[in-house]
């Protein structure tokens, strides 16, 4: 491999790595905070919310990067609003269509991703300044970011106030001759912020030490 | 023809995109409309079941009543059939503005015409904790056994609750959307009710007439 390739190779694996960590979109830009707070109070619409971002990402990273020549500066984030916006139309149409109950769960939060901080900054920062290899592996490493980030905090919350994950039974519940005493308020919104509080004093902390 | 040959060369792209991006969600919708039609007429029959249990429901007439303002809504009632054939109930589905959307409502009334069995919400894309508490028990069961006229909202203290009568006590929190519940009944109900004596009294004088001839 040319010293070129083994540049380009690193170039992908920085990027694909950066959103799983070091520029970890919930942990560490602190983008995308309303569906965080929203949709963790159980791991499957979390998941759900993960995959739409996602998709969402991957393909307005792929038609920005594509477009990025032809971008007028002053009509750039008009541009990637409609981008934004016909992607999550698609899939929230396809959500309505095959996934109809998770489709109400999740209700207004999937239109909502047209606002979602994450995608518009990935267009913004890096597929209207990049290639189309770049973008797509950005969308890839920063989706894969925020699904999982979404999904530990789901998990958290889900496990603290039912005793499970998935509805899959974890801790014996206290009325089930268990020990365990479901937290109701870690379903509730303040249960989100407590979580994503201590998660982040977490991943402050972790990153110290490394440094 | 400067100022015009300006907004293409700005706006091209976008423009095209526009066309693009349309098309694109047009086919979408024309791929999945099925599937999601499906989906809600599934639900729709699920909601009506739970508010007539062990009923089942026919279509009986797709009429088009005259909402305020002069606008026009096509409504679809549907009659309550039990096991034995005889009449439970009726349903029909209405709709409003919400505080965020759209709100749909799925409506029971009672066999007679003369009280509403109860509602469910269809759709609605209101505020979760807050405005979408219109679907929880506090609020629907202020609607249940009421007889069918025009309801008031009122503040919570300036009514009470658990009385069946045509005062509803809107949800602190979610008053924008109860109201818009409240004027969803009182839109609907009582031309929906008109429509249907109507209906009913054109079916028996068919009957008699057939008998007659």
């Amino acid at each position: 491999m040319t010293k070129k390739g083994e540049t380009k190779a690193g170039l992908y694996k920085e990027t694909l790595l950066a959103g799983l960590w070091r520029e970890n979109p919930v942990f560490r830009l602190l983008l995308g905070m309303c569906p965080t707070l929203a949709v963790t109070a159980a791991v499957k619409p979390a998941f759900t919310m993960g995959c739409c971002v996602i998709f969402v990402l991957f393909c307005s990273n792929i038609v920005v990067s594509l477009m990025r020549n032809l971008l007028k500066p002053h009509l750039r984030i008009l541009m990637f609003t409609l981008t934004i916006a016909t992607f999550v139309t698609i899939a929230d149409l396809y959500l309505k269509a095959f996934v109809p109950d998770m489709s109400e769960t999740l209700g207004p939060y999937v239109p909502l991703i047209i606002v979602n901080c994450i995608i518009i900054c990935r267009a913004e920062a890096c597929a209207s300044k990049n290639g189309l290899a770049v973008s797509i592996i950005d969308a890839v490493g920063m989706g894969i970011g925020f699904t999982l980030t979404l999904c530990l905090l789901a998990g958290v919350r889900e496990l603290l106030a039912t005793g499970a994950v998935c509805e899959i039974a974890i801790l014996p519940l206290l009325k089930e001759d268990g020990w365990f005493v479901p937290w109701a308020a870690m379903s509730m919104p303040v249960g989100a912020f407590i979580t994503l509080g201590l998660m982040l004093g977490l991943v402050n902390l972790l990153s110290k030490s490394k440094s | 023809m400067y100022k015009i040959k300006h907004f293409f060369q700005q706006s091209w792209l976008l423009i095209v995109t526009s066309f693009a991006f349309g098309l694109l969600i047009a086919v979408a919708n024309a791929r999945w409309s099925d599937e999601i039609e499906w989906n809600k007429t599934e639900k729709l029959n699920r909601l009506s079941g739970a508010l007539l249990p062990e009923a089942r429901l026919e279509l009986y007439a797709e009429v088009e009543i005259e909402l305020d303002k002069g606008k026009k809504r096509e409504v679809k009632l549907r009659e309550a059939v039990s096991r034995a054939g005889d009449r439970v109930g009726w349903t029909f589905e209405a709709a409003g503005s919400g505080f965020q959307d759209k709100i749909e409502l799925v409506i029971a009334l009672d066999k007679d015409l003369k009280t509403i069995v109860g509602y469910k919400v269809l759709s609605c894309n209101e505020t979760p904790g807050f405005g979408d508490q219109i679907k929880d028990p506090y609020l629907r069961e202020q609607f249940e056994d009421a007889p069918i006229g025009k309801f008031k909202p009122v503040k919570r203290g300036e009514g009470d609750p658990e009385k069946i009568d045509s005062e509803i006590v809107t949800i602190t929190g979610a008053t924008v959307s109860s109201e818009a519940v409240v004027n969803i009944f009182n839109a609907y109900v009582e031309k929906v009710k008109g429509k249907i004596e109507e209906l009913v009294q054109k079916q028996k004088e068919q009957i008699s007439d057939d008998k007659e001839g």
